[in-house]
């Protein structure tokens, strides 16, 4: 049971008095009310000026009618959601907490505080204030519709502090205790994704399976259908690669050097073409080309509303022309970003990883030298080492939290790693050359398990592989620069 | 019914006659005392007793006690005048009696001819003689509205009189007469018909009598020695008649007679446009009503039931085979803790068996006040609403009863164990109205609801029909529905279906013989299954049994109503044994924790067992325990951890369902969180 603060009681005890007050006053809370209800009126009609200024207006007039809460939060929701300036809603919002905690708006306005405090936010320990809020919502609040989306966003919290254990709790109370909630199939997802973390693969594959059935038209349960299919056909299954040919349809030929590969978020293939310096879209079988043209691209970075191209020139956004520069890397081998906004870019020449901060910040962190790179869900990345002949699963801190061993669990050893490529249920991908093992793929699971392997030479494949991407139906996307194709392994 | 008063009256007197016979005897003791022994003092003391007794309520007496009381002034005027020292008295013997019934001729066999002259004296005083004389004979009088004897000669007050005759199928005829002293006055009354009357008796009595669908009254009482010729026929005494039921205007034309009488057959007689016209009065065969009866039957697994029908009681249950009158009843089958409500039809000849499942009871205990628009509307849809309830028995409020009364009477009876009460919220115009629904526990929901809207019960009643299930049927194994892997594929599997050769890893494509493509189809098959179910794998069948797994009631459900669930639980508890009972208090304690009352969980939880160690199961009580405790807080913190740490005794103890996430990570980390 959480005892509520101290600060609380204080602020609680005056305003118990506000109603008394207000009593002298009958006619301010119907005027509150017309008030509020015009401004209503017209942000429905998109006049958002009018609105804002009579909702300014209730708050001068009317300070202490129940309107008044109500009016604060669509202040603050108004920064937050049309004019996108987060900051500008925070004093809306201590506005709120501080003079109008018991009211039923207090609830949401913590949580949309806590929210935005946690988007602010650029590593774990920055997570503090969010989860303050969030356990406000949960302490004080305690028929608030908003307790599921609280418990929600504490447990990605907790989960990005790595303290996955606590993670697990918040999520399984979030769908346990808010049946029937719009938050459940996130829920339900965030709650199966931290299982698998935790190694708990059948529990997770059950609960990927419960959302399926209890929300099957979410995007949540689109999510949990291929989460499942790969992490069945992975880690259970495991069959033998096989050899599907040039992909997709036996198409030979179509593309002009193809060098990376990389998969969306929402499961599209992004093919960056050398000969055209140009990354494109791939979609049911047909291609768009992204802007800008990006040649001497080294690395395709997913970000959460664009693609990120790391050239020799430095940074490009999609849509945009000008490259950031990206100091002294030249021979870039990976690119992650992580779920700070944080760009990880590995280096091939140098026993580092450099990371670039949203705000222009650079931190170097020590690391061996990375000949490839790829993000992991949790929010880390796994790095190849030629030299150590290691990969190295780090976290968020970048910290080594597995150590896989080239060669482990193979019968004869590799000798380098030319690409990595990972999937959103951990699964990470090797395009591996050398040794007595030679040029082939292995796939590994999140805790660096070897799941499946073969070689190219098993496979029949005699082209140039320079990349590799995993998709949501258990299979490899191999990139043939030679012939100009990609390969699909199944 | 003035006709069911008038015939009402005699019965009721018979009655009451019969019911003093002692007061009868001092009467008759008395006149024999003075014929026969010339006891003077003995006969007056007996005639005072019974002047006594009756005199103070002659209001309600009867025309045959209000004849003993007149006879017994006579009796006494003449003792007293035969007595010197009491002769005074005589005269106001004589005045009581004029008081009482002025057309009381005193008994001149009996009565000095003093006496009598002065009685007449002291009456043409008051009263003035109207002779009448009525055509046809056997109708009714009344005397400036009030009904009086018909006699050929009445003695009235002075004054202005109005006195109305009527009989049944004629036009009654009115007279107003001025009488003074001396006065003597002739009336003739001759009536003119206008209507048949339809006389009939019905053997029992107590048959209600319809026509054209309307009811009439009842044939009540018993027919007199008049009735001797038409009973006799029927092999019946005149007693066993009813008294005479009249119909007293039957209109022209074809009409419909019924007879309606609770355990006889209906009888239905078609009477012809030849009675109604030419008018004349017509007296039916008397109707012998037929016996109709069925048979019920009433049985329950839960113990403590008891049978009433239309609020009588049948006794406890099992009622088997119980003679029964056809017709409509409201059966209800009274709990401990519930009850069983529904309306049944008994037809006659058939047997009728129920199994009675107790239902919770709901009481609705009214409308708080407040005026709005629609209000009436409004009412009528609460106090239907029962008729919308499956899992409900709906108890509608009582008359006249304000909330407040009916809620402390139910608290006091436990009469039911949900009540509803509806509050308008109080505003300038009255828009809302909230809806309370609690337990006599304290556990409480509110809904708001707007009373205009077209169904704004909608939502309550989609609530209260709600009752989620605490086990499912289920094969033992897990599945899993694979993006183009055909059927279900078996993630993991029980001992038992393992042995049945069930394999993991692999897809079931059909489920008793038919194909099943995905888990949406799988538990509405089981649901329909008994005993056990074969599946084919990869062409291998097997065949498992089916079992049922506990399951946790869902919490923060919108769609439920959780007062309600916990009634329902409550009154499954006491009809049940074992696991089930077991999984039923762990389920009322998730049901009290939705209500924050964490205190009284754990007393239910402390004392749950359960044998089963996977799914829903020991380790799961174990965990909610540990729950409970943290939120009693600190004083608490190592009974929490000793829960917590029950529970990891059982690493397949699961939340919700058998499919659902184990317990042990969460109480490790619970155990973390308390160090």
């Amino acid at each position: 049971m959480r005892v509520l603060s101290p600060w609380f009681r204080i602020p609680a005890a005056l305003l118990c008095v506000l109603p008394v007050l207000a009593q002298g006053q009958p006619q301010d809370g119907e005027l509150a009310e017309r008030l509020f209800r015009s401004g209503e009126r017209a942000y429905a009609a998109k006049a958002y000026k009018e609105a804002l200024e009579t909702w300014g207006q209730l708050l001068q007039t009317a300070p202490r009618s129940d309107f008044a809460p109500m009016a604060l939060l669509r202040l603050a929701r108004h920064q937050v959601d049309i004019e996108q300036k987060p900051p500008a809603a925070m004093p809306f919002l201590d506005r709120l907490r501080s003079e109008y905690i018991k009211s039923p708006e207090a609830a949401d306005g913590l949580l949309l505080r806590g929210l935005l405090l946690a988007r602010q936010a650029r590593r774990p320990a920055e997570l503090k204030d969010a989860m303050a809020e969030f356990n406000r919502v949960l302490d004080l609040f305690p028929d608030a519709a908003v307790r599921g989306e609280a418990r929600l966003q504490l447990g990605r919290a907790w989960r990005d502090q790595g303290q996955l254990g606590r993670a697990l709790q918040q999520f399984i109370d979030a769908f346990r205790l808010n049946t029937g909630s719009t938050i459940v199939p996130q829920a339900l997802l965030e709650a199966a994704e931290t299982l698998d973390l935790l190694g708990d693969l059948p529990g997770c594959l059950k609960l990927l399976q419960r959302l399926r059935t209890e929300a099957p038209q979410s995007p949540e349960a689109a999510e949990a259908t291929w989460r499942m299919a790969v992490r069945v056909k992975h880690r259970l299954l495991k069959p033998a690669f096989r050899n599907d040919g040039p992909w997709p349809g036996g198409r030979t030929k179509w593309l002009k050097t193809p060098t990376l590969l990389t998969v969306t978020p929402a499961g599209e293939l992004l093919i960056f073409q050398n000969d055209l310096d140009r990354v494109f879209r791939l979609h049911e079988g047909e291609l768009t080309q992204l802007e800008p043209p990006a040649p001497g691209t080294r690395a395709l970075v997913n970000g959460p509303t664009s693609v990120l191209l790391v050239t020799k020139a430095g940074l490009i956004r999609e849509g945009s022309v000008t490259p950031q520069p990206l100091g002294t890397l030249g021979a870039i081998s990976g690119a992650a970003l992580d779920r700070w906004g944080n760009l990880w870019i590995a280096d091939a020449k140098t026993p580092a990883i450099t990371v670039f901060a949203p705000d222009g910040a650079i931190r170097t962190m020590a690391s061996p030298t990375a000949n490839a790179l790829a993000p992991l869900p949790a929010g880390g990345v796994v790095i190849a080492t030629d030299a150590d002949r290691k990969f190295l699963f780090l976290d968020g801190d970048g910290q080594p939290r597995i150590i896989v061993p080239y060669g482990k669990d193979l019968s004869v050893p590799f000798r380098s790693v030319t690409a990595l490529a990972s999937d959103g249920a951990g699964h990470v991908a090797a395009l591996v050359d050398g040794g007595d093992y030679g040029e082939g793929v292995v796939l590994f699971g999140p805790d660096g398990t070897v799941l499946r392997q073969a070689t190219f030479k098993s496979l029949g494949i005699n082209g140039r592989i320079t990349s590799l991407a995993l998709d949501r139906s258990g299979g490899l996307i191999l990139c043939d620069r030679r012939n100009d194709l990609l390969i699909r392994l199944n | 019914m003035r006709i069911r008063l008038l015939l009402a009256i005699p019965l009721l007197g018979a009655l009451l006659w019969a019911q003093d016979p002692a007061l009868k005897d001092t009467f008759v003791q008395a006149k024999a005392l003075w014929a026969t022994q010339g006891d003077r003092e003995g006969a007056t003391t007996r005639f005072d007793a019974v002047v006594a007794r009756l005199s103070s309520r002659v209001a309600s007496l009867e025309p045959e006690w209000i004849q003993v009381l007149c006879e017994s002034y006579n009796w006494l005027a003449v003792l007293d005048d035969r007595s010197a020292p009491n002769r005074a008295r005589a005269q106001v013997r004589l005045q009581s009696l004029l008081e009482l019934n002025p057309d009381f001729e005193l008994d001149r066999a009996l009565t000095s001819q003093r006496l009598v002259s002065l009685y007449d004296r002291m009456r043409g005083e008051k009263f003035a003689l109207v002779k009448l004389s009525c055509q046809p004979e056997g109708g009714r009088l009344l005397l400036d509205g009030k009904p009086t004897a018909v006699l050929p000669r009445k003695f009235l007050p002075f004054g202005t009189r109005k006195l109305v005759y009527g009989r049944p199928g004629h036009a009654p005829s009115e007279i107003t007469l001025e009488l003074g002293p001396h006065d003597v006055k002739s009336v003739d009354f001759k009536l003119v018909r206008r209507a048949s009357t339809i006389i009939l008796y019905t053997h029992p009595s107590d048959v209600e009598i319809l026509l054209d669908g309307q009811s009439l009254g009842f044939a009540i009482g018993k027919a007199g020695p008049e009735a001797a010729s038409i009973a006799q026929p029927l092999g019946l005494q005149p007693d066993d008649l009813s008294s005479p039921f009249i119909i007293p205007e039957l209109m022209p034309g074809k009409h419909r007679l019924e007879l309606r009488a609770p355990c006889f057959r209906t009888r239905i007689l078609d009477l012809g446009a030849e009675l109604a016209s030419p008018p004349a009065d017509h007296t039916l065969e008397p109707f012998r009503m037929a016996p109709s009866k069925g048979s019920l039957s009433v049985s329950s697994v839960w113990p403590g039931g008891e049978l009433f029908l239309s609020g009588q009681s049948h006794g406890p249950l099992p009622v088997a085979d119980s003679p029964v009158c056809s017709g409509t009843y409201e059966l209800l089958v009274r709990f401990p803790g519930g009850g069983f409500s529904r309306r049944i039809t008994i037809e006659e000849g058939k047997a009728m068996a129920i199994e009675a499942r107790p239902k919770p009871r709901l009481a609705f205990l009214g409308l708080d006040e407040g005026e709005f628009t629609g209000r009436a509307r409004f009412q009528g849809q609460m106090e239907a609403l029962g008729e919308r309830l499956h899992n409900l028995a709906f108890l509608a409020p009582r008359s006249g009863e304000p909330p407040k009364e009916a809620l402390a009477r139910l608290k006091a009876s436990r009469e039911a164990e949900l009540f509803l009460v509806a509050r308008p919220i109080p505003d300038k115009v009255i828009h809302r109205v909230e809806l309370v629904l609690a337990t006599f526990d304290g556990e409480e929901e509110r809904l708001v609801v707007k009373p205009l809207e077209q169904d704004p019960l909608n939502s309550l009643t989609a609530r209260l029909n709600a009752m989620p299930p605490i086990q499912q049927p289920s094969l033992g194994v897990s599945f899993l529905d694979l993006a183009g892997e055909p059927g279900l594929w078996v993630l993991s599997a029980s001992e038992p279906a393992l042995k049945a050769g069930l394999q993991i890893g692999k897809s079931v494509q059909s489920l008793a013989g038919k194909p099943i493509a995905s888990l949406q189809e799988l538990q509405p098959r089981l649901e329909a299954t008994k005993g056990s179910l074969s599946l084919v794998q990869e062409g291998a069948s097997s065949t498992l049994q089916l079992q049922n797994e506990a399951l946790e009631i869902p919490l923060g459900s919108s769609s439920l109503c959780y007062p309600a669930v916990l009634a329902q639980l409550r009154l499954q508890y006491a009809g049940a044994k074992g696991d089930e009972a077991n999984l039923i208090k762990l389920n009322l304690a998730l049901a009290l924790m939705q209500f924050r009352k964490y205190d009284k969980a754990i007393e239910l939880l402390r004392d749950t067992r359960l044998s089963t160690v996977r799914g829903v199961s020991q380790g799961t009580v174990d965990f909610h325990t540990g729950l409970c405790f943290l939120h009693l807080g600190t004083s608490y913190q190592s009974e929490a951890a000793q829960a917590f740490r029950q529970a990891l005794k059982y690493p397949q103890s699961t939340l919700l369902g058998p499919d659902g996430p184990l317990v042990a990570p969460l109480a490790r980390q619970a155990l973390e969180d308390l160090k």
